[in-house]
This record gives C-alpha cells, structure tokens and sequence, in this order.
C-alpha cells in the first residue's frame, strides 16, 4: 500500500522532463556536495588533530624538563648539604666544644633559613642523625617523636641506597610535628665521616606550589589539564588531587601505564579527550596532559559551518541554473507538444513553430513544420479537386432539360399549329425558345433572381398552355433582389414537382404562387401550391437522396437542396412544409446582399 | 504543476535558513545559574570536620557551576538561630537549601517551611525527626557507631567499665552513633556505666570526663561520639595520666586527633568523609534539579582508623586533606 503511494509520487514528480531534470540534477548535485563536505572535513578534522598531537607533546615535553630541572636543582641543593662539613660535623662531631658546636649549628640554622625563606616551594628542610640530633627548618619545628624512621618507606629507600638522591611520591609529612602536610620529599643518606656508615638523612619536602605553577600554566584548553604519576602510578600531583583521593572521581592511570604510544584519544562524545604522555627517565614519573577534543576542534565547528554555508549557496546556485537550463530544453518541446495539439484540433494555420535554435529540438520544429505545410497543402488541394468535380457534375446536371418536357412541348406545339391557334403556337414556341436559350446558353453557375424567375415563367407558361385550365401561377418578386445572383435552375425542378405531385391531382385548378423576398438579411424565394399536399412521412424524406423524380428533368428536389448547401453552406438551402390535402409550401433560402 | 515546482523551492531554501539559524544559534542558548543555600550546623576553622565538609561543598559547587551561599550558627547546638537562618534563606529564593539540622526536632517546623515554599530540601550530615527531604546524604550512623563498638568490644571483658561522652543529645547523628555502638556491643551495654553530652565542646567535654575518671575509678573504656567530645575526653585522660590505662575510641579526625592516636591515647578512632559528604551533597541537589537519577538516602561512609595502619596509602587519604591549591581556594 505504501509503496504503491511511494510509486505513484514518484511518478507525479517524474511526470515532466522538466521536474526529472530539476530533481535528477539536484540529486546529483547534493550527493556531490555531500561527498565533498564529508572528506574535506574529515581532512581537516585529522589536520586539526595532528596539529593538536604535535602542539600538546610539545608542551608536556616541555614540562617534563622543567620539572626534571627542578628536581635537579635540588637534588644539588640536597648534594651540598650532605656534603657540607658543618653538616657532618653538627651530625657527628665528637671532639668538638659545646660553644663550637653552636657556631656550626648557627651556621646551618642560616643556610636552612636562607633556603626557606627564599623558597616558598620548600615546606621542610630537615637533617637529622641516628645520635639523635637534628635541625628541622629554622630551628623552630622539630621531628615527631611518636613515628618509627622504620615505618616510612621514602627514609629507608633512602638510607638503603649507596648514593644519590632517592625521590619519593606523594605522601602526608608525618616526620616533622604538628604539620602533617602532603609533600613530595627529596631525601639523601648523610655518611658519619668517621665510620662512613650512612648514620644521618638529609631530605627536602617539596610542597606542589612550582608543580603546580608549572602544570597549571601551560594551555591545554578550558577545561583541559596536566597531571603527574609516579613509577607506580600513583598520583604525584593532579589538580582535583582531593577529589581523586575521596574516591569521587577517577582518572585514566591503567591505560596511561600501559601506553605504549605516547598519545591517545578517547571516544566519549563531547568529553572525548586527547592524552598526551611523556615518561621522565631521571624522576621515573609521568607527565600527562589531557586536552578535551571539541576544544582542539574549536576552529572545527567554524570550518563546518563554513563548507555548510557554501554547500548552501552552491546548491541553491545549482537548483536555480538546473531550473533554468531545463526550462531552455524543455520550452521548444513544450511549444511542439502545443502546436501538435493545434494540429489535432485542425488548425493549421496557427500550428507553425517560429525556430529559435538549431538543435536537435530546432530541426524537429523544421521537419514537422514542413510536414504540417505538406499535410496542409494536400487538404487544400483535395478540397479543391472536390470542388472541381462537384462543380462539372453540377454544370453536367444544369445543362439538362427533360427530352420528355422537350417532346411534349413540341407535341403541344404541333397539336396546337393544326388547330390553327397561331397565337398560342406562337407563345409558347417563344416560350420554349427563352427556355432552350437560357439552359444551353449561359455557362455561368449563377444568374440573376430576375433571370431564373424568367426562366421559370417560360416554364409556368409552357405547363399552363399544356394544362389548359388547370393550373395558375402567380409570381410576385420584391424589386430590390431582382439584381441578386442566384444558382441557376432552383425555381425550375421545385415547381416541376409542385405540379406533377400537388397540381395534378386536384380536380380544381391548381394555383401556384413564387414569391420572393428579403428576410433577416437572407433572400427568400417561396413557392406555393394548393395541390395534394403531402403526409408527414413523405415530408420527412422529401430531401433525402433516393426520392429521385424519374418524371423530373433529373435536377430533382435533393438535388436542388444539396447545391444549395454546397454553394452557399450548410444554412442554406430548400425547406418544406405541407398540410395533406391543402397543398405545399417550399422556402427556399440563400444569402441576402452584402 | 508550475506552481507546485515553486513551492518546493521555497520550502527547500526555506529549510536552509532554518538550518543555518540552527546552527547559528547553538552557541547562543546559555543556562541560568543554579542557586543554592547550604547551612550547616557551624562554620569553625578549627573544626576540620566542617571545614573539610564546606571545603567538600565549594569544590562541588565550583565543578557544576553552582553559586552557593554558606551561612551558619557561631555554635553547633544553636538551634534556633539556625532556624532563623533558614527563613532567611527562603526569602533568598534559591534552588534548593541544603541543611545540617542542629536538632533532631527542633529545626523540623524550618525545613518543612522550606518545602512548603516548593524550595528542593537536601540534608548533609544529619536529619529531623520526619523524613522531609529530598535527598540526605549522610555517614550511616549507625554503622558508624556499630564500628567504634566492634573496636571497643576487642577491649571489653567481664568486668570493664565504659563511658559515653555524646555530643549533643538530641542531635540525630549522636543517637544513632550511641545506638549502633550499643547494638555491637549486646549484653555489654549494661557494662556502660554512664553517657553524658558535651554540647559540642571541648570544654564540656574535658570537664566531663574528669567527673567521670572520679566517679568511677575503674573506668576502662571512654568513647567520645565526635571530635569535640573524643578530643574533650582524651585530653582530659591525658592530662589527668590515665594515658594507656584507660582507653580511648575515639570519632572523628583532625591534627589533634592524629597526634593522640600517633601517641597512644586513643586506640582508634571512626573516621567520617566530610569532603565528601559535602560534595555529594551538592552533587545530589544538582541531580534533582537536572532531573537525573539520584539517591533519597546517600551514605557517605566512615572507616575505623588504629594507630597501626594509619600511615597507609588510603588512609593518609583519608586523615589528611590534600590542601592543594584548589583546597584552599575552595576553602577561601
């Protein structure tokens, strides 16, 4: 059912060339512009990226040093305290004078407080001696008697090692009283110089104010950060450090151990991110930035936007010329289609095409151009001929005059002659000499109403002589149609019938009356008798063909009707009324003047 | 046919402008900022456990964008001064209110204010007498207080002796501690020979406790139900030299509650998640309002801590607070 709906609006919208050009052409046009979006801007979504890759492990590289120099430095710092003689001496000097002693304490207490005034990274300088002295800081703090050196992992990794600096992780300072702080500590064995054992420690706690100034100043975006492991993957410094130590938030540590690249993005929709890593050899820790993508590809949505825009206009551009260029191919065939039907119709005349182009459109106007001129000359030409054979049969037919009509006539003639009536002779020889003159004589179609009414008197007087008493006539023509054209022998054959099929068969005498006149712009020529009239059936087939009148001259009623209409149109012609009994009435009509 | 062609065209161009202002737009539409108004029982920066709790709050607000407004009683058991501090915070209007009710009957006429006025109701800490809130998020107390008893139990035999030092006594968090240390510690219970409340103060607390160490001369076993009442007690004990010969379980944590278990005086202490609590907190409120899951009843949960394992990795974690930068500005 849908797909029936589905097939039905696809062929509405393919019912014109024109709609299939437009869609098929749009439908191209996107799918081009769509393929083109998709790889231009994964090509520079990938470009953003590796821009983005190479711009991140630039920056975490670059803390990975610094931050590899700030534990150097204090490493050297760690280095010249261990060293130091007055340190060893504090530590481990026997012989030494109490007044002594506290000139060399005095000087270190100096040294420490230079170092911890000038240095707000440090939170504890602290040295100590398995004799049981020490300095914490300035003097003023000292070491938590209640903690076991044995119990904190970063003093014994320390004392255990040979030499160099040992760097713990990040761990709550519980050595020094009262302050409890998480520190990272940097922490070296002190060697009494008089047994060489490691006898005393030596360590530095380092608060996170230069981890931090040195992770958190370095761009990775809003929202994007820097964060450090250890060895372990434990976390020496993160920002939201406390969130991640209440265990109300997670980080990536697993998978940044185990990379083995040193980057990777992750696929979390708008909080996909870019991990950048970098592995310091000296410190052991890991340095990883994290940089939330939709930032990197801020310029991404600026670029979409752009492609989009121009996707936009170039497609609107191409609906707009696909409209047009269909338009130019489809008008002609539009124009064809039109005249095509003009040609149905019969119209020939308003069918030719005015040719634009000369295309394969162009030379189809042309070829039916010509064919339409063709058809339309062969039609003229067959009109013509109809007319041509129709008007030889008419002159054939007007030609005739009944050798019957002839015979009697001249029968009547010489009938009359023995019986001496000379005037009559004489009239009706002249008659029938108007009559015969006029029939072979003129070779016109048409004469005069004036004429043909002659014609017809020639004939009534003819007929009335022969009729003796039996007939009358009575012809009355209005003087302005006298002069109007006529086709000849109407008169004739109609009132030949009205006598051999109304006036001779009434007992009284017959009278018919020719009237003529003009009518609503039409010329009217009566004829009346008061003969036998005429049933409604044959009535209705007088006009037709086969009522051919043998005893006529051949020019019978259809005859005369068919004529008519042939010369002057359908409108025209013969009508006929009759009443059975009282006799017939024939209307003959034709164009008046004008 | 022509007509209809045009009408397409329209609609197609139309359908564009449409997109482009779409995506145009997208940028534009920005959020209204989540108020909100918590009220604890105390702000007191020699209290760790609030401070750490507010600083908890701060960072949640900070992470969600939240502006959040703190005010509180100068004294944990003013309850009515809390009360009033609520009404105020109606007027205000905010999102939600969050309270820490210093009475377990006497704020319950306030928070119902509150959600009579249609305001959200969150409880950190504590509860009323009525479960009006939204959401609570909370130390489970009673499993709290059934942890000090599983430690103290390991000290009882037949003929110890144990006193209570509560807090305050009508304060939900102390009747649930003491109910669910009792409940651990059975028939032992008849062991305890009395429970007196500090009012949350050290003071009281320290005076207390050497009535008790008087009263009752074989005293074995003191357990203090929060930091004013254990640090209170323990000193006492200390100062009194009763240090060792009578033990002490102690609630909650800061430095000097650090130090005493580092010397001995308490054999352990509960520990609860303040920061966490508050954080969660805020967290939860943001969740009903952006209508997300969240929990009616949240336990933040609390660790017993002894001496032996209280340098491991998690439990520095726990004792101390990263001060971090963000801590302190969160704590600012």
């Amino acid at each position: 059912m849908l797909l029936l709906q589905v097939k039905k609006a696809w062929n509405k919208v393919f019912s014109s060339i024109r709609t299939s050009m437009i869609v098929s052409f749009s439908i191209l046009i996107v799918s081009a512009l769509l393929v083109f979006l998709v790889v231009s801007l994964n090509y520079t979504q990938d470009r953003i990226l590796n821009n983005s890759i190479s711009y991140t492990t630039q920056i975490i590289d670059l803390i990975n040093t610094d931050i590899d120099s700030y534990i150097d430095y204090m490493e050297n710092i760690s280095l010249l305290v261990s060293n130091n003689n007055d340190v060893q001496q504090y530590l481990f000097g026997q012989t030494t004078s109490s007044a002594q002693q506290k000139t060399i304490f005095e000087r270190i207490q100096a040294q420490f407080k230079t170092v911890m005034e000038s240095r707000k990274d440090i939170s504890n300088v602290v040295v100590f001696s398995n004799q049981g002295r020490s300095l914490v800081n300035t003097g003023n703090d000292e070491l938590n008697q209640n903690i076991s050196l044995y119990d904190l992992e970063w003093a014994m990794e320390a004392i255990k090692r040979e030499n160099g600096t040992s760097l713990s992780s990040s761990h709550v300072q519980n050595l020094v009283k009262n302050k409890y702080q998480w520190v990272v500590t940097l922490s070296r064995a002190i060697r009494n110089p008089y047994t060489n054992e490691r006898a005393g420690l030596f360590f530095i706690d380092l608060n996170y104010d230069i981890i931090s100034d040195l992770c958190e100043n370095n761009s990775m975006g809003e929202r994007g950060y820097i964060y450090i492991l250890d060895k372990d993957g434990r976390i020496i410094y993160h920002p939201q450090q406390q969130l991640l130590y209440s265990g109300l938030k997670e980080e990536r540590i697993e998978e940044i151990l185990e990379s083995k690249t040193s980057y990777f993005v992750t696929n979390e929709g708008t909080d996909s991110r870019l991990y950048t890593i970098s592995r310091s050899e000296k410190t052991g820790w890991t340095i990883v930035g994290v940089a939330y993508t939709d930032e990197l590809m801020k310029g991404k949505e600026e670029t979409q936007l752009i492609y989009l825009f121009t996707a936009g206009i170039l497609f609107m551009i191409a609906v707009i010329t696909a409209t047009l260029l269909s338009s130019t191919i489809t008008k002609p065939i539009k124009v064809l289609k039109n005249s095509m039907k003009e040609v149905e119709k019969g119209n020939f005349e308003s069918a030719s095409i005015t040719l634009h182009s000369n295309n394969e459109i162009g030379s189809l106007s042309n070829s039916f151009n010509v064919m339409t001129e063709e058809i339309q000359n062969l039609m003229q030409q067959n009109i013509y001929e109809q007319r041509q054979k129709r008007k030889s049969e008419l002159r054939a037919l007007q030609s005739q005059i009944n050798p019957h009509f002839l015979y009697n006539t001249l029968d009547s003639i010489i009938w009359m002659a023995e019986g001496g009536r000379n005037t009559e002779v004489v009239l009706m020889t002249s008659s029938l000499a108007k009559l015969m003159r006029q029939s072979f004589s003129n070779q016109a179609e048409t004469v005069s109403i004036e004429k043909e009414v002659e014609y017809v008197r020639s004939y009534l007087t003819i007929q009335k002589m022969r009729y003796k008493d039996k007939l009358e006539f009575e012809i009355k023509i209005d003087q302005d149609i006298r002069q109007i054209e006529i086709v000849k022998l109407i008169l004739q054959p109609l009132v030949e019938n009205a006598i051999y099929h109304g006036i001779k068969y009434k007992e009284e005498i017959g009278l018919i009356q020719i009237e003529g006149l003009e009518c609503d712009g039409k010329i009217q020529l009566i004829i009346k008798d008061n003969g036998a009239g005429m049933n409604a059936e044959t009535l209705e087939h007088i006009l037709d063909e086969k009522k051919e009148n043998k005893h006529s001259n051949g020019v019978g009623v259809y005859n005369v009707h068919m004529r008519l209409q042939l010369y002057y149109g359908p409108q025209y012609g013969v009508r006929y009324e009759s009443v059975l009994g009282e006799g017939t009435k024939v209307t003959v009509t034709i164009p008046g003047r004008g | 046919m022509r007509n209809q062609k045009h009408k397409i065209l329209l609609a197609l161009a139309l359908l564009g402008i449409v997109a482009m202002g779409w995506v145009l737009g997208r940028g534009v539409q920005e959020e209204n900022q989540i108020k909100m108004v918590y009220i604890p029982k105390i702000i007191d920066n020699n209290n760790e456990f609030w401070t750490a709790l507010i600083a908890g709050a701060r960072m949640a607000a900070e992470e969600y964008h939240i502006d959040l407004t703190i005010i509180a009683p100068q004294r944990e058991e003013d309850f009515e001064k809390q009360n009033a501090l609520i009404l105020e915070a109606i007027k205000q209007n905010p999102d939600v209110i969050l309270v820490s009710p210093s009475h377990y009957t006497g704020t319950l006429e306030a928070v119902k204010e509150v959600r009579k006025r249609g305001i959200k109701l969150v409880f950190i800490d504590s509860e009323v007498k009525e479960p009006v809130w939204d959401s609570i998020v909370a130390t489970d107390n009673f499993i709290a207080g059934s942890k000090m008893g599983n430690l103290a139990k390991s000290y009882i035999d037949d003929n110890t002796e144990i006193a209570v030092v509560g807090h305050v006594k009508s304060s939900s968090t102390a009747i649930e501690r003491i109910r669910g240390l009792e409940y651990i510690l059975g028939k032992r219970k008849s062991q305890i020979v009395e429970t007196v409340f500090c009012d949350s103060t050290f003071e009281k607390a320290y005076s207390l406790t050497e009535e008790l160490v008087k009263k009752y001369p074989d005293l074995d076993l003191v357990i203090g139900t929060n930091e004013y009442a254990a640090v209170g007690a323990a000193n006492a004990i200390k100062d009194l030299g009763m240090a060792g010969k009578i033990k002490m379980v102690g609630f909650d944590n800061s430095i000097e509650e650090v130090q005493l278990l580092e010397e001995g005086v308490f054999v352990g202490i509960v520990v609860q998640k303040p920061f966490n609590m508050g954080y969660l907190g805020i967290e939860q409120a943001y969740k009903i309002l952006k209508n997300e899951e969240f929990k009616v009843q949240l336990d933040s949960g609390s660790e017993l801590i002894t001496k032996e394992n209280m340098y491991t990795e998690e439990n520095q974690k726990l004792l101390f607070p990263f001060v971090g930068r963000q801590f302190r500005e969160a704590q600012d």
